[in-house]
């Protein structure tokens, strides 16, 4: 069999870099003619990924798979790399020597991540998952010359040794005690052996591996400053497509090698307390941040939070839940970073400031900022009231009451700083006023995204088709 | 008959962005709106069991998750409610200035608010209801926070907050509902589920748990007693438009699914909570009622006494006889009326006097007679007294309540003495004593179209006041069949 066409993404999306690359060393292109060139290979290989196969695939002697879960998630980061691609746009004149690897990078970074959703093997998960973060690595200290910068690449350096430290040691452990890296290998060794305390270990160091990449507490401490001193489009792709990656892993290991019915418990045990804490830390600790990116940290650890107790009700209304929150949250986070880049000045000084007044200086920016708000804060008629709604629902089915509570509480402790966004754009009035002109392509991108938003808010169907149909 | 009702308000509002005069625009929905939800009325048949106009699409589904539908319907509960709706929706128009700040934005959340109401009022699917709802409370905010006045941006933050979490909480108590009624039976569908209950009931526990949700998320919509502090300081700082709207008909809400859904589907849970219940009403009549009398400005005065009246609703919901919860119905629309009126008029005296402070204002009577008598009027109503709506709401929820608690009844008549007078107290502040010199130049309303909502939503109060048993022929039927179900 040929293996090859499972691979066309990952492949046309190297072959895109190297090409972008050569065509940066042999020609001098613009940083928007690189970008424009980029968008549409990436839309390209998007289209093809649908095209490669509709049953699901163990291959490369069980190594890699190729289903429905993973076109998903190849799709989902194949959409967030074009949206970064797009800030970057945005955010050029900030860079500073902008350079071309700037845009270059990301697709590197997504090749990994692309790998990394369908890994079926826990060697291939740590190669993947470290192709993703060197080129990470790169990125977030991309404006080296600014102390805030290199702070973060310093502290995502550290924090990512460190974690894929965890990573590689309940690796070790896993395969110490079955026999195998291989997912389905390892669940068999489980099944007949059941779950030694060695076992365990390793189940658990895995956990606060992926723990790390989603940013879930207490494993969150490099989110804030990461965030913040990271060009806002690359933080952008950090928060969401970063994370996502890290969701879909945790998905896979938790769907095959930890399924089996002694380990379950555990692990419902270590993700309901994972969400508790990133829900309570994540949503309190936003109230005070005066600096967006902080702030969308922080919002983001608590978005892990739904998403984890949505997960930990291990059932498919629970992971179907999961899904559709990582949409929401890629559309509203995606908006507010291109609405940021737009108006802020760059170099981790991203404060509120930059959003007083917004809706004088352009109605647009400040309603599609808006509505991504209120959306991550989860009120109806918006896409994220609807994923709030699933994760209840999945916790009441569950019988998981506490994280209902605390998910509540939570969402109205958010809610307080989402509407304090709103106001500042709304009431206050402007420190500039001068009107802040959009290109064409921009309103068409955040007419799109607002469009969706309200759209799936309202008529949430197709997106639940796609989530059905992913599981 | 019924998507029309939220249709105009929809394509009103796409208008007015698109640059169609607002106030313009969001007169002639709203004018549009009531002529439908009148005719709505003409062709309702009071006798017929079940809901009427339904239309029912499949919305959307997901394994694991019963399929939602759009379903839209009326009975004789909530049809008072969307006519009341859409009579308040006009007059909050209609009393806003044209040449507000940022009209556009102003008439298109006013008339956002209207479509939330109305959707909530007219859905039959416990997903939709819910949406509707607290889809009407992010135009709350804005209008609060961009329009209000005083304390604007602490006011709308904390009615937010507040509504958010009544609203998850009841959405908490909803999805428990739905998930504990056997699989194949599960359904966001409300005659569904009603008729998955009358075919067996929840177990004891159970519905204890999920009416409790209920009660408090409702509660804090409603402001029930100790759930009550957001109301009086959001009311105060709101335009007069989303006081009235909010205070005389969103805040309904919480009340109407009590009715619809927490009572008659759950009877145990609601006999479990019964003597808590009765303890926080008391509270709402006396407690509220009490500090009410000690308030310095007429907005808080009236936000009060708004929270206060909740108490009487309350105290026929517990009654759950016949009469008593007619009453409440009833009490619902006399309630938003005189509320929405009081509200308007205090707007009125707050922008031509810049004051709205008691003991700063007075002797307004003769300045602007037209004010004075339409608010004396409103505040008559408001105190119960006949002729007038509200005493007809008032009378039934005490006579359905004497005949279930007789006890609580003759406790929660002292706010009967309570309202009148704080009402008084305000009326004769504002009104009469000698006229401070700053207010020399203060004018009335100019005779003219200016004028008329407010005669509008007097001659309501005085028609329902006079001839109640135009609603209450629609209103007995669907209660009677509730209770029958119960």
């Amino acid at each position: 069999m040929n293996f090859a066409q499972f691979f066309v993404p990952e492949i046309l999306i190297v072959v895109l870099g190297l090409g972008l690359l050569l065509w940066e060393a042999f020609g001098s292109p613009t940083i928007a003619r690189l970008a424009k060139a980029s968008i549409v290979g990436l839309v390209l290989i998007g289209l093809s990924a649908v095209c490669v196969s509709t049953t699901d695939t163990y291959f490369w002697s069980g190594l890699y798979v190729w289903d429905r879960l993973g076109l998903f998630f190849k799709e989902f980061l194949i959409v967030c790399t074009i949206l970064t691609t797009l800030i970057t746009v945005q955010y050029e004149s900030r860079i500073g020597a902008a350079r071309a690897e700037f845009v270059i990078l990301p697709l590197f970074a997504a090749a990994g991540m692309l790998l990394l959703v369908s890994v079926h093997d826990f060697i291939l998960l740590f190669v993947a998952l470290e192709l993703v973060t060197v080129s990470f690595y790169i990125l977030v200290a991309f404006q080296r010359s600014q102390p805030l910068a290199l702070e973060a690449g310093l502290k995502y350096l550290v924090i990512g040794a460190l974690a894929s430290g965890f990573l590689v040691m309940g690796i070790a452990y896993l395969f110490g005690f079955t026999g195998s890296t291989q997912f389905d290998v390892v669940a068999g060794v489980i099944e007949t052996q059941g779950a030694s305390a060695g076992i365990l270990f390793g189940v658990l160091l895995v956990l606060v591996g992926i723990a790390f990449k989603i940013s879930a507490v207490p494993f969150h401490v490099w989110a804030p400053d990461v965030y913040q001193g990271a060009p806002a489009p690359i933080t952008a792709f950090l928060a969401v497509a970063s994370k996502a990656a890290g969701f879909a892993v945790l998905i896979r290991v938790l769907d095959q090698p930890f399924s089996e019915v002694a380990l379950e418990p555990r692990w419902i045990a270590a993700l309901t307390v994972l969400a508790i804490l990133s829900l309570l830390l994540g949503n309190l600790a936003g109230l005070p941040q005066r600096n967006i990116k902080r702030l969308m940290a922080y919002s983001g650890i608590g978005h892990a939070g739904f998403i984890l107790s949505a997960l930990s009700s291990n059932s498919v209304a629970g992971h179907q839940a999961a899904l559709f929150y990582l949409v929401t949250y890629l559309l509203a986070y995606y908006t507010i970073f291109l609405v940021l880049a737009i108006v802020s000045k760059g170099g981790g000084k991203e404060t509120v400031q930059d959003f007083v007044g917004l809706s004088r200086r352009s109605p647009l920016l400040a309603w599609s900022a808006s509505l991504a708000f209120i959306s991550l804060a989860g009120l109806p008629p918006l896409a994220g009231f609807f994923a709030k709604f699933l994760v209840f629902y999945s916790n009441w089915q569950s019988g998981q009451y506490v994280l209902l509570v605390v998910g509540i509480v939570s969402a109205v402790a958010a809610l307080y700083y989402y509407l304090s966004m709103v106001r500042s754009m709304f009431w206050a009035d402007p420190i500039e006023t001068a009107p802040i002109v959009l290109c064409n392509g921009t309103k068409i991108v955040l007419w799109v995204l607002i469009v969706l938003t309200v759209g799936l808010g309202f008529y949430m169907r197709p997106l639940l088709s796609l989530v059905g149909h992913a599981l | 008959m019924l998507i029309l009702l939220l249709l105009i308000p929809t394509l009103a509002v796409a208008a007015i962005m698109l640059g169609a005069p607002a106030k313009k625009t969001a007169l002639i929905a709203s004018v549009l709106n009531l002529l439908v939800s009148i005719v709505a009325a003409i062709q309702f048949v009071p006798a017929a069991p079940g809901y009427q106009f339904e239309q029912i699409f499949p919305w959307a589904s997901l394994a694991g998750l019963p399929t939602i539908h759009f379903h839209v319907g009326v009975d004789g509960i909530s049809l008072p409610l969307v006519l009341l709706s859409t009579v308040v929706t006009l007059a909050a128009v209609a009393v806003s200035p044209g040449d507000i700040a940022r009209p556009a934005e102003f008439f298109s959340y006013v008339l956002l608010i209207a479509l939330g109401v109305l959707g909530a009022f007219v859905s039959l699917d416990l997903f939709f209801l819910y949406i509707f709802h607290e889809f009407a409370l992010i135009p709350t905010f804005l209008l609060i926070g961009i329009w209000g006045t005083q304390n604007r941006q602490f006011s709308a933050v904390q009615i937010t907050l507040y509504l958010t979490l009544g609203s998850l909480i009841l959405l908490a108590g909803l999805i428990a509902l739905v998930l504990s009624l056997p699989l194949e039976a599960r359904s966001f569908d409300l005659p569904v589920v009603q008729a998955a209950i009358a075919q067996a009931s929840l177990s004891g526990h159970l519905e204890n748990v999920i009416f409790g949700l209920l009660l408090i998320g409702s509660g804090i919509l409603v402001s029930l007693f100790p759930f009550h502090t957001w109301a009086p300081s959001a009311y105060a700082s709101a335009p007069p438009a989303a006081a009235m709207l909010h205070g005389g008909v969103l805040k309904k809400f919480g009340l109407y699914v009590l009715i619809r859904v927490a009572i008659p589907l759950l009877p145990g849970g609601a006999e479990h909570w019964h003597g808590w219940l009765i303890a926080l009403l008391i509270g709402n009549i006396l407690y509220v009622g009490l500090a009410t009398l000690s308030q310095k400005e007429l907005t808080t005065t009236l936000g009060y006494s708004s929270v206060m009246h909740m108490g009487y609703l309350f105290l026929g919901l517990v009654s759950w006889n016949e009469i008593g919860l007619s009453g409440v119905v009833f009490f619902m629309i006399a309630h938003g009326l005189s509320t929405a009126l009081l509200f308007a008029l205090a707007g009125e005296i707050q922008t031509r006097t810049g004051e709205i402070r008691l003991a700063e204002l007075g002797g307004l009577a003769k300045k602007m007679p037209f004010i004075a008598v339409t608010f004396i009027i409103g505040a008559m109503a408001m105190a119960g007294l006949p002729g007038l709506a509200n005493f007809v709401g008032e009378m039934l929820i005490f006579f359905g309540a004497w005949h279930s608690h007789p006890a609580v009844a003759v406790i929660a008549v002292w706010g009967i003495v309570l309202t009148p007078v704080f009402l008084l107290r305000s009326v004769s502040a504002t009104f009469f004593g000698p006229l401070p010199e700053k207010f020399a130049a203060v004018t009335d309303l100019e005779s003219g179209w200016g004028r008329a909502p407010y005669l509008f939503l007097l001659a309501t109060l005085l028609v329902l006041g006079f001839a109640p048993g135009l609603l209450l022929a629609w209103i007995r039927p669907a209660v009677a069949q509730l209770i029958g179900v119960h």
